[in-house]
Parts: C-alpha cells; sequence; structure tokens
C-alpha cells in the first residue's frame, strides 16, 4: 500500500511544524507561578514532615535519646523488625488481637453506614412536607466532634445508670436483663454503633446530592417498560450511583482504619486499653509507641499503616477505576 | 511558670498565692500558664527537649525523674539544699521524688502531697453493726466488714460496700499499690531494674483486692467507671466505703446541706496486711527548667513555694496536703476538720514509686495490664480463678520488663 500526499500537505505539515517549534520555544511560566505556592504548601505541610518521619522511623529514639532527636542513634531498620515481627515488643504486643479488631470494625461500620446512609437517601429522595427540615435533622449525629460522640456514649452504654439499657430493657422489654457494654466482647458493638451513629448522615447527603442528578426520564422509561421499584433501583439507581459509593466505601475504610477518638473518649481514663475487644490499631499505637515513650517504633509502625494503606488505594482505585469514571 | 490545675480556679489561686512574694521582690513579673493533666505531659516533655520553657514548672511526683534523666531540669546546689535543710522539712517519701532512682541529685522542692485514705460512711457502719476501729484493723477484718455492711440500706437506698474503678482510670496502679505494699510485695525490685508484681507478696495482694469484686463487695457496674463517678456515687450515698485523697473532703462539703454523707463520713488508714498499712503518697513537686534565663529569681520563688505558710495557704485553696510536715500538721489545715488531722497522721505511712525515668511508660503498662483484673473479676466472659490471675500478671511483667530494660 502507497500512502499518497494530497496537494499541499508538505506545505501544511511544514507550517504546522514551526509553529509546535514556537509553541515549545515558548515556555509559559505563569502556570507554574500559579501553582509554586500551592506546591511549596505541600512540601512544607506533607514532604517534610514525611521525610523527618521516615528518617525517625529508622532512630532508636526513645525517653532516653528524646533530646538528641533526630541526631539519636540510627538503628536502620531494626524499628520495623521490632514492632512486625519481635513478639516481646511492647509495641507488637496486642497488634493481632487490634488487627483482628480493626478489620472487622472497618468491614461492619462501612457496611451499615453506607447501607443506611443509601437508604435514607432514597427515602429523602422524594417530596413529602417537612423533607428540608428532617434532612436537617438527621444531620445532626454528623456535626456532633467524635470526641463528644465517644464522650456520650461512654455514659450511654453504662450498664445500669446508661439509657441505652434502660431503653432496652425497661421500655421495650427486647432483653430481660441489662448486659454491660463497657466491659468483655460486647465493647466490640459499643465503639462500632456509635461510629455507624456518626458516619451514616453524611453519607445520606453526598447518595442525596447524587441521586438528585439521576434524570428522571430514566424511570419514566423504564416504569413504561414495566420495571418495579426493586428493578429500577437495581438498573438504574445502583449503577448511576457506583462511582459515588465506590469512592465513599473506600473514605469509608481508610478513616475506619484510622478511627481514634471514640475509643480513645470512652476508654482513654486510664490507659486507653478498651480490653481484648475494643483495642483498635491507632489507639494500640499511640499508647505503646508515644505512652511508652518509642517514638522510633511508632514511626515505624505509622509508615507501616501509611504503605499499607497506600497499597490497599492504588488496589482499590485500579479495580474500580471504571466505575469511578464511568457516567452516570 | 507552668502549673497544672492545683485548685478549681488555678489562673487566680496562683498568682494570688505568689503575691506576696511578688511584693518583696518588684522588679520581677511571673506569668502563669496553667497546663491540664492530660497535655501537660506532652507539653512539658517538648519543652524539655528542645529546651525551650518556662523558668519554673510543677512535676507530677512520677514525671519528676523523667523530666531531670531527660536534662530538661536544673540540679540544685549544695548551698541551694542547705538553704531548704536538705529536706529535712518534707516528707523523705515525697523528698525522694526529687531525684533519679539511684543517681546523686536533687532537682526541685516537693509542693503538694497526694495521700490515701479509706472513706467511709459512719451511719452505715453503725447500721450494720460494724466497729470501724476493727474494720480496718487488718485484711481479714476488713473483708468481714464489706460482707457486712454490704446490701444495709440507710435512708432508703441499698448500699453497697465498696468502690473501686476498674480499666477506664488512671487510677488503677495507685489503688492496687498499697495492698501490695502491704503484703510485703513491691511494684519493683528494689535495684528498680524488673518488676516485681509476680512475687508471690504481690500475687497474694492482687488476688485478695479482685476477690473483693468477684465476692460482689464491689459491685460489678462500679468496674465500668472511673474514680472521678464513683466518688460522686459514694458521696452521693451509693457505696460504704471508697479510698481516696483529700480532694474527696471538697466534694463531700460541696453536697447538698441535707445530705446524708456530710455530717455521716470519717476517714481510716488503708487495713494493715502483713506488713503494715502504708498508703500512697504523690502530688507534685517544683523545679526549675534547665533552659530558664532566669535561674535566681526561679530558685528563689521554689523556695518561698516550699516555704511552711505558702503550703499552708495552698492546701486551704486546694484540698491537696501540704508536702511539708510543718505545713501538714499546722492548725490552719488540721483544724478544719477532724478528718484533715487523720490524713495527716495517715500520711506518716505514705509512700511513693520509686522515682525511675521509665515510670511514665511503666505506669501506662501496669494501668493496661491491671484494669483487666476488673474485666476477670467482673464474672464476664472467663471466670476468676487465680491461674487465669497470674497468667495476667504474668503477661504484665514481661510487658514491664521489656519497657525497663530500655532503662537499664
Amino acid at each position: 500500500m502507497t500512502a499518497v500526499s494530497a496537494p499541499g500537505a508538505g506545505a501544511i505539515a511544514s507550517v504546522a511544524g514551526r509553529e509546535g517549534a514556537r509553541r515549545r520555544r515558548r515556555f509559559d511560566a505563569f502556570p507554574y507561578l500559579l501553582l509554586a505556592p500551592a506546591a511549596l504548601m505541600m512540601v512544607i505541610v506533607n514532604l517534610v514532615p514525611i521525610v523527618q518521619g521516615f528518617r525517625m522511623s529508622l532512630l532508636k529514639l526513645n525517653q532516653y535519646t528524646l533530646s538528641q532527636f533526630m541526631d539519636a542513634p540510627f538503628i536502620g531498620l531494626r524499628n520495623y523488625r521490632g514492632v512486625l515481627f519481635d513478639p516481646s515488643n511492647p509495641v507488637h504486643s496486642g497488634m493481632l488481637g487490634a488487627l483482628r479488631n480493626t478489620a472487622l470494625y472497618s468491614l461492619l461500620v462501612t457496611i451499615c453506614a453506607v447501607s443506611i446512609g443509601l437508604g435514607v437517601a432514597l427515602l429523602l429522595n422524594r417530596d413529602f412536607p417537612g423533607k428540608a427540615l428532617a434532612r436537617t435533622l438527621l444531620m445532626l449525629p454528623w456535626v456532633v466532634p467524635t470526641y463528644v460522640v465517644g464522650t456520650l456514649w461512654g455514659f450511654m452504654w453504662q450498664r445500669d445508670e446508661g439509657i441505652i439499657n434502660h431503653v432496652l430493657v425497661d421500655v421495650l422489654h427486647l432483653l430481660d436483663h441489662k448486659p454491660f457494654w463497657l466491659i468483655g466482647s460486647n465493647t466490640f458493638f459499643a465503639i462500632v454503633i456509635p461510629t455507624v451513629w456518626r458516619a451514616w448522615p453524611v453519607l445520606m447527603l453526598i447518595f442525596l446530592a447524587a441521586l438528585q442528578a439521576v434524570p428522571e426520564e430514566l424511570y419514566e422509561a423504564a416504569r413504561l417498560d414495566g420495571a418495579n421499584a426493586w428493578q429500577r433501583f437495581v438498573n438504574i439507581t445502583l449503577p448511576a450511583l457506583k462511582p459515588v459509593i465506590v469512592i465513599q466505601v473506600m473514605f469509608q475504610i481508610i478513616d475506619n482504619i484510622y478511627s481514634y477518638n471514640i475509643v480513645a473518649m470512652m476508654f482513654g481514663k486510664g490507659a486507653g486499653y478498651p480490653g481484648e475487644w475494643g483495642d483498635l490499631l491507632m489507639p494500640l499505637l499511640t499508647r505503646q509507641s508515644f505512652s511508652y515513650w518509642r517514638f522510633g517504633e511508632g514511626a515505624a509502625v505509622s509508615f507501616v499503616m501509611m504503605a499499607v494503606m497506600l497499597v490497599f488505594v492504588a488496589v482499590w482505585m485500579r479495580t474500580f477505576r471504571r466505575s469511578m469514571t464511568d457516567e452516570a | 511558670m507552668w502549673v497544672m490545675p492545683v485548685t478549681a480556679n488555678a489562673q487566680h489561686d496562683v498568682p494570688n498565692l505568689i503575691a506576696p512574694w511578688l511584693a518583696r521582690h518588684p522588679g520581677v513579673t511571673v506569668r502563669v500558664t496553667v497546663l491540664d493533666w492530660e497535655s501537660g505531659w506532652n507539653k512539658i516533655t517538648a519543652a524539655a527537649a528542645s529546651r525551650r520553657g518556662p523558668d519554673l514548672l510543677e512535676l507530677g511526683t512520677t514525671w519528676m525523674p523523667a523530666i531531670a534523666a531527660m536534662g530538661g531540669l536544673e540540679r540544685l546546689s549544695a548551698a541551694q539544699l542547705a538553704e531548704v535543710g536538705n529536706g529535712a522539712p518534707y516528707y523523705p517519701e515525697l523528698w525522694k521524688t526529687t531525684q533519679v532512682f539511684g543517681q546523686p541529685g536533687v532537682y526541685g522542692l516537693p509542693w503538694y502531697a497526694d495521700v490515701r485514705a479509706a472513706f467511709y460512711r459512719t451511719d452505715v457502719f453503725r447500721q450494720a453493726g460494724v466497729d470501724p476501729k476493727q474494720a480496718f484493723a487488718d485484711w481479714d477484718a476488713f473483708h468481714a466488714a464489706l460482707k457486712k455492711i454490704n446490701g444495709t440500706t440507710v435512708a432508703g437506698k441499698r448500699v453497697a460496700a465498696l468502690a473501686y474503678a476498674g480499666k477506664n482510670d488512671w487510677n488503677v496502679v495507685h489503688n492496687l499499690a498499697p495492698w501490695i505494699w502491704n503484703a510485703g510485695g513491691d511494684v519493683l525490685s528494689p535495684d528498680a531494674k524488673h518488676s516485681a508484681l509476680d512475687s508471690p507478696q504481690a500475687l497474694r495482694a492482687i488476688d485478695f483486692y479482685s476477690k473483693l469484686a468477684v465476692e460482689g463487695l464491689v459491685p460489678s457496674n462500679a468496674l465500668e467507671k472511673d474514680s472521678d463517678i464513683l466518688e460522686g456515687a459514694w458521696v452521693g450515698g451509693d457505696y460504704g466505703v471508697i479510698f481516696s485523697g483529700p480532694w474527696l473532703m471538697r466534694r463531700i462539703f460541696e453536697s447538698p446541706p441535707g445530705s446524708v454523707v456530710r455530717s455521716n463520713f470519717d476517714v481510716a488508714p488503708y487495713p494493715a496486711g502483713p506488713h503494715g498499712h502504708a498508703t500512697f503518697f504523690g502530688g507534685s513537686n517544683l523545679a526549675i527548667f534547665k533552659g530558664s534565663r532566669h535561674k535566681a529569681e526561679a530558685w528563689e520563688l521554689v523556695k518561698y513555694l516550699g516555704g511552711k505558710a505558702p503550703q499552708v495557704q495552698l492546701a486551704l485553696v486546694s484540698s491537696m496536703m501540704p508536702a511539708r510536715i510543718d505545713a501538714a500538721n499546722d492548725p490552719a489545715w488540721t483544724s478544719r476538720h477532724p478528718v484533715y488531722a487523720k490524713l495527716t497522721a495517715i500520711a506518716a505511712d505514705g509512700r511513693a514509686y520509686p522515682p525511675i525515668p521509665a515510670w511514665g511508660p511503666l505506669e501506662t503498662v501496669y494501668t493496661k495490664h491491671l484494669g483487666q483484673l476488673a474485666e476477670l473479676s467482673s464474672g464476664i466472659g472467663e471466670p476468676y480463678s487465680v491461674p487465669a490471675m497470674k497468667a495476667l500478671i504474668a503477661d504484665t511483667v514481661v510487658e514491664a520488663d521489656k519497657v525497663l530494660e530500655e532503662a537499664n
């Protein structure tokens, strides 16, 4: 096959080439100038602490070397080995239990918060009197700071004086005795439920905004084709919300793995140890690295967590890349 | 000057306290910053590490060795020590907390004391037919007395025998330590290099203490609360006995005038174990910051606040006990209420933890594990047994020894 050039094509290509070369020569610094302050701030606020944190993770930085700070003895990867593989290392102690709790907690909170948020968003995505007021009132749990949530629920969970047992046993008669929520394995639910309680309203708001962007014509067409409510939800609503759900699930998992405040406020008056079923990774790391003054090991384990989260985010983004970029 | 919230209004009370000294030092100004116990530690350690901080500061007795070992505090000279009688006016156990275990040097002066005693309801004991003098004589008598008073109904209210907190409380170690000492055990080995919680004496004390909850003498719902809530509940009439400090007096007298506790309470020393009836001794010290640019003036102020009159004055506004023996015996303190004189007497058996720099991390280890005793004795999940308790203590000792290993 032979390529045939149209008359004058060479001249056009030549002009385009010259313009391209001119464009390449004329470097426009203005966009970079606009970006520079933001980039500088990113370096100062993010990059410098990350680099310094990484260096700390390679130092024997503890109570006895803290005054030397970044000049503390360099010990390579020993902190990483200690926190990950040495069972006698105080930072490592209880880590498997906290890892199990954190995985279950993140899973349960994410599933519950996303489900409730989506369910309530669907209910609110229709017209009824007082809709705006209902939406505002439902947002109230989210505006309560997490440390207040932890403190308040800590009181509410108390066996005899707490309102939860009062409602469950005395009002609704759902249980025949008042269980302990802050002692024993129920501790797990004592931290899951307040987290869900605080998390779902913002998800509801985000899902509601996404729902309102779904063209009504799609539902009308489906109705004309005889689709019932479930079919419309599965075939129109869910696909339309998929990009939002994928992103929100990822944010929820990240938030829940890094969860700290609720546990800290509910159980933070002593060592901050809620017991075998209430300990999460972040409270454990705070207690057993920083309260134990093992700053080098604390930095190491923080880096391990950061690396794990980066891998998780990368895998998640890759898995759901198409879902996130699909148009509704 | 950095202080902790030693009074309900420290920002006002501390300047008042130093006003007479300022009048004698017209060229000096003192800016008082009140820290809180939660964030104070971080702020002080950051200051010690960076050498930038106040001229003088208040430090909890268990904090002082750590900050001194970091090089954050000015060591007192022989001349300065001579000016304060080489510590003779202060309770020896508190004076010990101004030093670092096994090292020479003194880094400050004791400022005020936290001393623990059994606060009990006289009406409850009377109603149950229990003589308080006998009740606190020894462990067996105490156990028998608690059994008798448990469930007594006074003024229509059922009273539980004893209150102590569980895992969610900063007093876990302070509550348990006197029982261990009185059994002949200790929290650390004599050389302070190992945990001694697994000694037979300490285990006996821990078993006795835990069984008070196992037997229901400490109601299980107390174990999910903290000391602050339990003290309020004791003042409200829910419990017969609580181990607490002089600050409880303020709560008692702030209760409503008709409160049944207000006119029906007294204090007693810890029940004597086989080795005496020691009590926990803590509190705060004053020290000069290493980075201070006004060390001479700071020392003058520390010396003034360590004196008898300011210590009495502070005790009156704070409800914490003076750290000086003569101030604790001053009629202005002892005559406020008979209980204050009794607290002074009890303080003679006060015992402080060994002043090791690693106490902070060690206390977190101890609190974390010993707090789980409450879970074990609550009857929820695994039932309490001596082997289960010993296993928990064995885990505690392993982790504690690892923390101590770094210090040695």
